[in-house]
């Protein structure tokens, strides 16, 4: 599949531009779920995933050909992602306080339709969202990237362009705030 | 050896440990690490990924088809033709061509100054056509952005008031640049601001109490999310554009004046 990319990116570059969906046909469920599981947002996912994909075209001269074309569109996916992510800041709080609100309301609802393994699933699912905003941008994407991508230290570090350590340290503290975050349900468990 | 640390332990969940043997070994002769590792498993297991939502076996085909018209074909290569020459042929061919051009030109020269008429210079013919300077156009675009994204977000009569001001503001704009676009060639940039122009008339021309469900309904029926990308894309080659110029900082888009 590798070598057959390799010519169908020789072919983008010889002038074959409708070579290129054969590319974004492959990569895009996958670029998808991680720009969905960074912005947590259906249509931001969306406008990451035509993004990166734009941008994989125009830098696709300086692809190198030891690399595979999965990990490098990764790659920009993920720092497309963040720079939205970054740039909706401001509305980011707000949907934090929303999400809050919804994780309450659904434990509330849960509570008068009255399953208590409902409740508590909704209980530590509302949590769970709290726990991941609490993180900082990085940890969050490193933990995001080890965790549920199953990424290694290194490819982590070379997306996020930082030090192997400091992909390492990342996802350490963000297990570490994520345990402290949801130590109150193994008290009432 | 110590007891294990929460860091080693982390480490060892993702088999990342480069001493996961050791750590292995260590985790059956002590029942404390065992115990913290025990707990440090059950709750790294209980966060499930984030599910994202399911797309259909046609979502690769759709975003190609949304940015497929953005991309410019690569220019071809022509390094396999010229590896076919040897050094002598190809020698040979460039003075052929050198001797074709010159030839050319000089029939050309002597062509001109049979056909031509004797001209008088006036003040409009040497009037050069001056460009729009790039930063005007990427700061209308810039604007054009941030109103599709409040007419997206927009829950309250103040913004949309705002948002209907704007539009008001930007259209005049954006119908000269669209004229001058199409005027010039550039028919894949006068249609980007042909479907901007249509979508700021409609807003513009809202009654002064519109209601923010109002240009909710309006942004559906419009695709305005659609034409964000577009506003989006363009903003990016005028940058780009524009970093390329610098110092020269003027724009060849299409867009003259």
């Amino acid at each position: 599949m590798e070598e057959n990319e390799h010519s169908i990116i020789r072919a983008v570059l010889s002038g074959d531009k409708e070579a290129y969906g054969a590319l974004v046909v492959r990569h895009s469920q996958a670029v998808f779920r991680v720009a969905f599981r960074i912005t947590r947002d259906e249509a931001d996912a969306e406008d990451v995933v035509q993004e990166a994909f734009l941008l994989g075209y125009r830098k696709l001269a300086s692809f190198e050909s030891r690399s595979k074309f999965s990990t490098w569109i990764y790659r920009i996916a993920v720092n497309c992602a963040l720079s939205l992510k970054s740039k909706r800041k401001p509305e980011a709080a707000y949907q934090i306080a929303e999400d809050a609100d919804a994780a309450q309301h659904q434990v509330q609802a849960a509570d008068t339709a009255d399953p208590e393994r409902l409740l508590h699933s909704q209980e530590i699912g509302a949590l769970r969202v709290r726990a991941m905003q609490e993180l900082t941008v990085t940890e969050h994407t490193a933990f995001v990237l080890r965790h549920m991508e199953d990424r290694t230290t290194e490819e982590i570090a070379a997306t996020l362009h930082i030090a192997p350590n400091a992909a390492k340290q990342a996802v350490f503290r963000a297990v570490q705030k994520l345990r402290r975050s949801l130590a109150p349900l193994k008290v009432t468990a | 050896m110590n007891h294990l640390t929460e860091e080693q332990l982390i480490e060892h969940y993702y088999a990342e440990s480069p001493q996961s043997t050791r750590i292995d070994r260590h985790l059956r002769e002590c029942s404390e690490c065992a115990e913290t590792y025990a707990a440090l498993r059950n709750d790294l297991d209980a966060i499930e990924p984030i599910t994202a939502p399911a797309r259909t076996a046609l979502h690769g085909e759709q975003v190609w088809q949304s940015i497929r018209n953005f991309v410019p074909a690569y220019e071809q290569k022509q390094r396999g033709f010229w590896r076919r020459f040897s050094n002598q042929r190809a020698l040979s061919f460039a003075t052929a061509c050198a001797l074709l051009i010159a030839v050319a030109f000089f029939a050309g020269r002597q062509w001109e100054n049979y056909q031509r008429p004797p001209q008088v210079q006036t003040a409009e013919n040497n009037r050069t056509r001056q460009p729009i300077v790039l930063v005007v156009l990427g700061d209308h675009l810039g604007r054009s952005e941030r109103l599709l994204v409040a007419l997206k977000h927009g829950d309250s009569a103040e913004s949309t008031a705002l948002v209907k001001a704007e539009a008001q503001d930007l259209l005049s704009a954006n119908r000269f640049y669209r004229e001058s676009a199409a005027k010039s060639g550039d028919a894949a940039f006068a249609a980007a601001l042909d479907r901007l122009e249509r979508v700021l008339v409609e807003i513009a021309n809202e009654p002064d109490d519109a209601s923010p469900a109002r240009l909710a309904e309006l942004q559906k029926e419009l695709n305005t999310d659609g034409l964000l990308f577009e506003v989006r894309v363009l903003r990016s080659h005028v940058q780009d554009e524009q970093k390329e110029q610098q110092p020269a900082a003027v724009r060849t888009l299409g867009v003259l004046i």
